[in-house]
């Protein structure tokens, strides 16, 4: 009797759970009407701002006595930093919307935002002060005297001066505390010798400081640029937890009371990252106001930012960041459609979903040009431990039939959407070392020329299947090893076109991080990474063998890296690839430098190591129609830190 | 029966024990650990660590050691201070991370469970006493589809429908104005906008299931003698129909709720990331990914612990509501 009562309640709650329930079900489409959007916090305001210096949110705080006075906050007059806006003078208020793939995508947020001492100018061949006011420099190019802005303040409002520049250097940098090198462009190099030395950086005066060389360095402020654009930190800040100045049992406590397990990591975390965390001081015109492992990631504007447009309106225009994360790169372009968010980046494969939608959805696409290679190549491993496979890899011969056998405007067509043209991998027209009539070598698509090479080559031989063996009668696999299935497509075709070669090709995709130890164990013969240089002498990594990185060097760069201890001895070609590089570190003048880079970019011409089928194609950013000031015809590369390029803080929201 | 759980519970100890030797040593199977991982995801934002940069990263985390040493000191911290040990990915020790998420994913599971009780069990009733009419047919097609369906592409076909008529794919629990707002009645409505989809999605398969188990043992047992001598005696149809033949059909019903333990401190991982639910399925699935292996190791073990005591409580459970069970025990 009891159960049976017992069941009965039962009944009932599950009754009673379900009207619950069924309330809940039909609530959105009521909601739906209504649409509310729960107020934007449009500013009070409104249009009477079109005086106003700075944004309506900080001028209320300002009347109540909680923040100080604009022209307090602001470097002095003649020492602000005007933004040029790109379309017109912007007004204040509205959210930069984007996706995030959260706190393991550091850069995504991190680029953006960022404010180098010296910044690539537009065209990216030279730099420009910003955090610093300006430079000067001797005439052997060994001492830099670099001036910073007087007045500048950090997010808290404390003095931004020289003191933070050389706290960095003596106590950060030079200790290496944030789990980095001293980078390599704090070191100059004796032509002569070989001799490298470190510069040495010298307080003059509360805005001024020195940087000298011991022997010239031409590329100093450029390398900087690429290498260390944050050449300060907040010392006040860092003083507060570096175990040098609090020791390392409080480090060790100040640590665990961040939630974190271990000091290094911490200052790796706080000294390097530094961007993510709120605690932090930063002089970004966002700072970041929430935690980075929540769901939505915020950076509010910053009151002390240093920047005006040529109206002395205090920058940036739009109130904040707002970074929420998302799991799947699917969700940034339903998003994107949506409306969800208003300023989002995409590679070129998403162009005809965003394209289609592109009135619907209210945005438009602005392409940025990639001084990229190629958007579909394959890289062949010059070192490759098995030797028939190595002595393929090595003749130029072998490279001319992989690149003649394939159909490069089928591959342009399916794989880029036509996007990127049917040329060979080349540097592209506009960017520094590009070279006439690159991109048409070995571009004819021609079969039988391709088997006649093959055949020339000692690979006649067959199989039962009818593919090819080696000289010596053993098997022949072309092995190419992916980290992702993005290029599963490309991948496809080349497989067809290597087979119908008669060359057996195996494809065979790995998560990333044993990719990565792959690569650093030599065990990639092929794979697919395409080439981005924006400028040898700045960043070389990609073209010359100095470490193992590129999977075409593969353990050329070892070899180097370990001063020919380890890996394979550079040879030949790649062997005048690491002299010009030397001369290019050792040059007196600009001139030197341009002509050592040209000859590298022209060894590569010669050699075609890496094989493109598809021409780069543009970065895409999709930006909301209301968002303005975003210029249209720049270039994207890392180096120029991506959207940063852009100049963030002018972008403005027309409400 | 006291004695009897008492046997069972501490069964659970070496089992469990075993589980966790065995996800660790699995954990670390594959190619590559954290830092080639992390590494990797840094060079492709162009941020490239050197051979020296790894390996100091490597014993800065630990794991240079030997595993069996990583696993010995791992389960002495979870013994001695009930620390999981740490997750690399969010740079936070592993409790804080689950407890981060836990909320939210304690709401959609127990709200999808309810869900799938409500919806099935009066469905199940209705097709069984009504077989073969009409309405059967539609909730047993219906039903057939749902467990057919794969969730994750019910869930991309609910938000293509959802953007096409609204103009919104609901994505996630929060509109993006109230991630990070406190808790106030328009964010809870919206929470409750956004679950629809979820809870529908991540219901159906076992709701389908339910509705299935519950039509076959209620039609097993409606023409039961004892339904039978009921009806004779006059007594009303629905008194008879949830007297007698729901109770006793409820038997399986219960006796598995036990097993959605593990399930309902995950919840769901594929159909999670497609909707970008901010739950336990998908970080536990990018702890694996990324070889965050404190995270996904201490996940591992935590629903292991949840099925054992799940079969744990369904056991009893079951002694509980049905009379024959419980007989048994005290025949020992």
């Amino acid at each position: 009797m009891k159960r049976s009562k017992m069941m009965l309640v039962l009944f009932v709650m599950i009754a009673i759970i379900a009207a619950g329930c069924t309330n809940n079900n039909s609530s959105p489409s009521a909601t739906n009407e209504s649409k509310e959007k729960p107020t934007e916090t449009a500013a009070p305001v409104d249009n009477a701002q079109a005086g106003a210096k700075e944004a309506p949110a900080f001028a209320a705080l300002v009347k109540d006595g909680k923040l100080p006075k604009l022209e307090d906050r602001m470097p002095v007059a003649a020492d602000i930093k005007i933004e040029e806006v790109v379309d017109e003078i912007g007004q204040y208020g509205g959210e930069w919307k984007m996706p995030w793939n959260g706190p393991s995508d550091k850069w995504g947020v991190g680029q953006p935002t960022e404010e180098a001492l010296f910044r690539f100018n537009k065209e990216g061949n030279k730099v420009e002060p910003n955090v610093a006011k300006g430079y000067e420099v001797n005439d052997d190019s060994t001492v830099f005297t670099i001036h910073l802005r007087e007045g500048m303040k950090w997010s808290d409002g404390v003095p931004f001066t020289t003191e933070d520049v050389i706290f960095y250097w003596e106590h950060m940098l030079k200790k290496e505390t944030f789990g980095k090198k001293i980078y390599d462009a704090y070191y100059s190099v004796d032509p002569v010798s070989g001799d490298r030395a470190l510069a040495e950086v010298k307080k003059v005066d509360d805005y001024t400081f020195t940087v000298t060389h011991k022997y010239p360095s031409v590329q100093f402020l450029e390398r900087v640029a690429i290498d260390n654009k944050w050449f300060f930190a907040p010392k006040h800040f860092h003083e507060t937890i570096l175990p040098e100045f609090v020791g390392d049992a409080k480090t060790l406590e100040i640590t665990k009371s961040w939630g974190y397990e271990d000091p290094k990591v911490f200052l790796v975390e706080t000294g390097y990252y530094d961007w993510l965390h709120k605690e932090i001081p930063t002089i970004r015109a966002w700072m970041p106001t929430t935690d980075p492992n929540s769901d939505q990631f915020v950076m509010e504007r910053n009151p002390y930012f240093w920047k005006t447009d040529s109206e002395g309106k205090q920058l940036p225009y739009i109130d904040r960041l707002v970074a929420t994360k998302i799991q799947d790169p699917s969700q940034k372009v339903l998003g994107t459609l949506a409306g969800d968010y208003n300023l989002v980046v995409f590679g070129a494969n998403d162009f005809t979903v965003l394209k289609e939608n592109e009135k619907k959805g209210d945005y438009r696409i602005i392409p940025w040009t990639q001084p990229a290679w190629s958007s579909a190549g394959i890289q062949l491993n010059q070192t490759t431990p098995d030797p028939n496979l190595r002595k393929l890899f090595q003749d130029i011969r072998f490279r001319e039939a992989l690149s003649i056998g394939v159909n490069r405007v089928e591959i342009s067509e399916i794989v880029t959407n036509g996007l990127g043209e049917p040329i060979q991998a080349s540097v592209p027209e506009g960017v520094m070392g590009y070279q006439e009539g690159w991109k048409d070598q070995w571009t004819e698509f021609n079969p039988e020329r391709a088997n006649q090479i093959l055949d020339e080559l000692g690979l006649t031989k067959r199989d039962k299947d009818n593919f090819r063996l080696n000289a010596d009668g053993s098997e022949l696999t072309l092995t190419i090893i992916e980290s992702s299935t993005d290029t599963a497509a490309f991948l496809e075709l080349l497989k067809k076109y290597f087979e119908d070669m008669g060359l057996k090709t195996n494809l065979k995709v790995v998560d990333g991080g044993t990719h990565f130890d792959m690569k650093y164990a030599n065990q990639i013969p092929i794979t697919t990474e395409n080439i981005s240089v924006a400028n040898v002498a700045f960043r070389p990594d990609a073209i010359v063998p100095l470490r193992v990185i590129t999977p075409w060097f593969g353990h050329y760069g070892l070899y180097t890296q370990s001063g020919g201890k380890e890996g394979v001895k550079p040879e030949g070609d790649i062997a005048l690839i690491l002299e010009n590089w030397e001369k290019i570190k050792a040059s007196k003048t600009q001139e030197e430098i341009d002509q050592y880079s040209n000859e590298i970019i022209k060894l590569h011409m010669k050699n075609q190591w890496v094989i493109g089928y598809a021409g780069p194609t543009p970065t895409l950013i999709a930006a909301s129609n209301s968002i303005h000031n975003i210029p249209t015809d720049m270039v994207w590369a890392d180096e120029y830190r991506s959207l940063g390029q852009g100049h963030p803080s002018q972008f403005f929201i027309k409400q | 029966m006291l004695q009897y759980i008492i046997r069972r519970i501490l069964l659970v100890i070496p089992v469990v024990m075993f589980i966790s030797f065995v996800v660790f040593y699995i954990i670390q199977l594959p190619p590559g650990d954290y830092v080639s991982s992390y590494s990797a995801t840094m060079s492709a934002a162009g941020d490239v660590m050197t051979q020296v940069e790894m390996d100091e990263m490597r014993s800065n985390l630990g794991l240079d050691r030997p595993v069996y040493e990583q696993y010995l000191v791992w389960v002495k911290k979870i013994v001695l201070h009930g620390d999981f040990g740490f997750s690399f990915n969010y740079n936070k020790p592993v409790l804080a991370v689950v407890k981060q998420y836990m909320g939210l994913t304690l709401v959609v599971s127990i709200v999808t469970m309810v869900f799938q009780y409500v919806v099935a069990i009066p469905i199940g009733i209705y097709t069984a006493v009504k077989q073969y009419s009409a309405g059967d047919y539609f909730f047993s097609g219906i039903s057939f589809i749902g467990m057919a369906t794969p969730n994750f592409l019910l869930a991309i076909i609910l938000m293509f429908l959802s953007y096409t008529w609204f103009g919104d794919p609901l994505l996630g629990l929060f509109s993006n104005e109230y991630v990070n707002a406190p808790w106030s009645w328009d964010k809870a409505v919206d929470l409750m906008k956004h679950m629809v989809i979820p809870v529908i999605v991540i219901g159906l398969a076992s709701t389908a299931d339910l509705i299935r188990v519950m039509r076959g043992q209620m039609l097993d047992e409606l023409n039961k003698p004892n339904v039978v001598t009921a009806r004779a005696k006059g007594l009303s149809e629905t008194r008879i129909l949830l007297k007698y033949p729901t109770r006793a059909a409820l038997n399986p019903i219960v006796s598995t709720i036990g097993w959605s333990l593990s399930s309902i401190f995950t919840g769901s991982t594929i159909t999670a990331i497609v909707l970008n639910l901010p739950i336990q399925g998908p970080v536990m699935y990018n702890a694996l990914l990324g070889q965050d292996m404190y995270l996904a190791g201490s996940w591992l073990l935590f629903m292991a612990l949840l099925t054992v005591l799940g079969t744990l409580i369904s056991d009893i459970l079951l002694a509980w509501l049905d009379p024959k069970i419980r007989t048994e025990f005290r025949g020992n």
